[in-house]
């Protein structure tokens, strides 16, 4: 790896996430090939395996979406137009393929406007079921397997067991590490803010997973090493969303005088928190996790029990996070356009409020011009939260 | 909460078949009949159209109430708005499926006042025993919507049936993987017939659905003979009137009254091509219906065009049959393994065709059959902001048709299907003028 020393820590994690996709452009130039993917529900570990580096498509909230509709409606969630509008406009020119699963409307009935406009050497859809059921996960370790084969035939080379196993223990030791990182969330004030998680976190994403548990692990450390250097604030926070792939949010909340400690998003706690199993057929672990243990909005759980335990189903995880990271207040921040997410914000804040925290609902845009009247929204929010 | 006072609704769009004229009594029998079932104490399922197990609820005999219909009512009313409203301020966003807020604003009032919402447009939607949702990617709402009514009706239980369809792929075939997407499907409708028996005091009758499947296939079949028929100059009937003939074939799938419906309209459209009877005596510009979701308050706008002498004799919305005997569907014994063969081979129809075109796909494909078979001179497309199904990709496939085959005249409509206050009379008439002067100007090339 360049720049051993440099490479390491806070501070490289802010330049991995300011120049987005800089590792990866070195590592193209060194010969390998990089596979573009959407959303946290692709299962990494099999393009891995493949020995292809993945590579998270991201946005960029500063950056006015202006390539993007001549190919894609505007109906599409600003998020996914955002990612599109960023790689037409060349961001990601380093692509050999792109991988999209079926996770949402805006992310899969685009899939043939990524497909074409792309015109990458590799495309593949898995077509991932909404139910968890047994017949569900069946039929999705049978794509999974079709995923497989489909990668082997492009890379010429076929995806071994083992192969696989080895890329499922290294994204649990990655994801080990990210559940250590937000053990230092937890001090008041916490030892790490909100934004630097986030930055991190989405720079990991960027580059191959090996790499990115070292970092990870050099950024827990200087911040042991440091102590605690960040200043008392009234409030601790919670974002829970669909992806947020971009700190500016996150940024608005803790210059508005509060610290964001704990969240359910993706690049975040959503993504990092569950591993796949070690199994005798690898597949069998991988399909697990992604349909079964991954808490989004888009797997639909069916009810057992009465409507609070399937509440708590769907939505305990964030109950225990907020008592585990003494969160003060909840910020539901939705995309407009957001059909998973959308549809759960009445039931998702009758949850939260139920155990105890006040709830903000954010609809919003992906976009720099809608941050004045967020910003007026978590100020008032925080005043009532501050008055408790 | 008040109510309030009503937008004036529409009087009746004129319709060119005596066919498509008889539906609006049908929704309304049908609603009746929902409201009858309630008192009855006989199951209500709320359905969403097109998701492939019509023919079982049909021979269980429960009572399907297809929610997206009932939003539609309101939207063709324009009684929809107070509904949205309320949607909204349980905090549902206003960019979600407008079908679903409706419906959802709805269900929430009539849980909370304990009855239906006052003067509910044509005497409002029942309380559901059971709601059968399914999961595929043709929209998210099919899970969520449901899930969503549950917070207002936590005793009704839901189902998501699994009924994917393979994606058009470079890389590999849809046979390749036709067989776990067949087996998968039966499985979950398996799983369909138990959650509906548990549910509802009904026990599946295998050979009574057996015989609504043989109903639903020929009804298949006499759609696609009867729509065919549309190819005829002058064209005898037009896609407004398929956003009425869209009933029988979505909410009634598996009935003899809905074959018979389409047996009626195949005759009468055989009487009018014999007489030369066309939806409009002078026949300018033939045009395509290439996408998208009518906005159900402005019907009239296919009136408009008309008066323009421009006729739609095709439209790729809501035609969700081909001809059975066309898909090369396997013989097999079990009722619900026909039931996934048959999904699986419509949604996979035009791949084939598709591989022979580079740069295609069968969504463009099918544009591109219409195009030729019905002799189109031009494209509209309707881009309703509220639903993420059938609306992404539009503007993909319009360029992609005009890449890889040939410069036609185009037009999207921005509007919604529900949601009133997104659609602008004026606005909207003034765009199908200027591309009825696009359309000439190409004509007198
Ligand atoms: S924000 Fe919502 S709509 Fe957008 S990609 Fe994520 S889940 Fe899909
Ligand atoms: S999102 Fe579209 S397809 Fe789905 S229910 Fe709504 S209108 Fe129908």
């Amino acid at each position: 790896m360049p720049e051993e020393a440099g490479s390491r820590g806070l501070a490289a994690a802010d330049r991995y996430y300011e120049d987005y996709g800089s590792r990866v452009r070195e590592l193209k130039k060194q010969g390998k090939q990089i596979i573009g993917y959407l959303c946290a529900l692709t299962p990494v570990e099999i393009i891995a395996a493949a020995g292809l580096v993945p590579f998270r498509i991201k946005g960029d909230v500063n950056e006015p979406i202006t390539k993007a509709d001549t190919e894609m409606e505007t109906i599409v969630c600003p998020l996914v137009r955002s990612w599109f509008d960023m790689s037409l406009k060349g961001k990601y020119e380093f692509l050999d393929g792109i991988v999209i699963p079926h996770a949402c409307d805006s992310i899969s009935t685009t899939y043939n406007v990524w497909k074409n406009t792309l015109n990458l050497p590799y495309s593949h859809l898995i077509n991932m079921p909404h139910s968890t059921d047994g017949p569900s996960l069946k039929f999705y370790k049978a794509l999974l397997n079709t995923f497989r084969t489909s990668l082997s035939k492009f890379t010429g080379k076929e995806i071994s067991d083992q192969s696989l196993n080895q890329a499922i223990s290294l994204y649990n030791q990655n994801r080990a590490k990210v559940r250590e990182l937000y053990e230092l969330r937890k001090a008041s004030p916490p030892l790490i803010s909100g934004a630097e998680v986030a930055k991190l976190l989405i720079a990991s994403v960027s580059m191959p997973v090996e790499e990115a548990t070292l970092l990870i692990d050099s950024v827990i450390k200087e911040v042991k090493q440091r102590g605690g250097v960040l200043a008392a604030k009234p409030a601790r926070i919670m974002v829970v969303g669909a992806e947020v792939d971009d700190v500016t949010f996150i940024d608005l909340i803790e210059d508005s005088g509060a610290w964001v400690v704990a969240d359910d998003l993706c690049p975040g706690a959503r993504e990092f928190f569950d591993d796949a199993d070690v199994t005798a057929d690898p597949i069998e672990g991988i399909a697990e996790r992604y349909l079964r243990k991954i808490k989004c909005g888009r797997t639909f759980r069916e009810k057992k029990g009465d409507y609070d335990d399937y509440l708590e189903e769907r939505f305990g995880h964030i109950g225990r996070f907020i008592k585990d990271f003494k969160v003060d207040g909840v910020v539901l921040y939705i995309y407009k356009y957001c059909d998973p997410y959308g549809f759960d914000v009445p039931a998702m804040k009758s949850y939260i409020e139920s155990v105890g925290a006040p709830v903000l609902y954010l609809e919003d845009e992906y976009s720099m011009s809608t941050i004045g009247r967020l910003r007026t929204r978590i100020q008032a929010f925080l005043e009532v939260l501050g008055s408790k | 909460m008040t109510e309030e006072k009503k937008p004036e609704e529409r009087k009746r769009r004129k319709t060119a078949t005596e066919a498509a004229s008889r539906v609006g009594p049908m929704v309304k029998a049908a609603l009746a009949e929902n409201l009858r079932a309630k008192e009855e104490g006989r199951p209500i399922a709320y359905s969403f159209i097109y998701s492939g197990y019509d023919e079982i609820i049909r021979a269980m005999d429960i009572v399907p109430a297809w929610t997206e219909n009932y939003a539609g009512v309101c939207g063709v009313k324009r009684d929809a708005q107070r509904f949205l409203e309320k949607a909204e301020s349980e905090n549902f966003s206003r960019s979600l499926c407008t079908y679903a807020l409706c419906g959802l604003g709805f269900d929430s009032w009539r849980e909370e006042t304990g009855e239906m919402p006052p003067n509910p447009p044509w005497g409002g939607q029942a309380r559901p025993t059971v709601m059968l949702g399914s999961g595929q990617i043709i929209c998210d709402p099919r899970y969520k919507w449901y899930q969503a009514a549950q917070h207002y009706m936590p005793d009704v239980p839901v189902y998501v049936a699994g009924l994917p369809y393979p994606p058009y792929e470079d890389d590999y075939d849809y046979r390749d993987v036709q067989g776990y997407y067949v087996k998968y499907i039966v499985e979950e409708l398996r799983g369909l017939v138990a959650f509906l028996e548990r549910h509802t005091n009904r026990k599946m009758d295998w050979d009574r659905l057996s015989e609504v499947i043989d109903i639903s296939d020929r009804t298949w079949n006499m759609i696609s003979e009867a729509y065919d028929l549309r190819k005829a100059v002058p064209c005898p009937m037009g896609t407004g009137d398929a956003m009425n003939t869209m009933v029988p074939m979505t909410f009634m799938m598996g009935t003899q009254e809905a074959y018979d419906f389409f047996k009626d309209l195949y005759d009468e459209l055989q009487l009018k091509i014999a007489n030369r009877e066309g939806v409009i005596p002078d026949e300018k510009y033939r045009l395509l219906w290439g996408g998208g979701l009518p906005s159900w308050f402005a019907l009239t706008d296919f009136n408009y065009f008309n008066s323009k002498g421009a006729v739609f004799p095709a439209e790729v919305t809501y035609r969700l049959v081909e001809p059975v005997y066309n898909l090369d569907l396997p013989r097999v014994s079990d009722p619900l393994e026909h039931l996934a063969w048959r999904w699986v081979k419509y949604w996979a129809y035009r791949h084939d065709k598709a591989r022979k075109r580079p740069g295609s796909n069968p969504d463009v494909e099918r544009l591109i059959e219409y195009i030729e078979d019905y002799k189109i001179d031009g494209v509209v497309m309707h881009e309703a902001f509220s639903c993420r199904s059938w609306h992404p990709g539009l503007i993909w496939q319009l360029n992609q048709l005009k890449r890889i085959y040939r410069d036609i005249p185009s037009l999207i409509l921005e509007s919604d299907i529900v949601d009133i206050s997104s659609y602008n009379e004026a606005d909207t008439r003034a765009r199908i003028d200027a591309f009825i002067d696009t359309l000439e100007a190409v004509k007198s090339r």
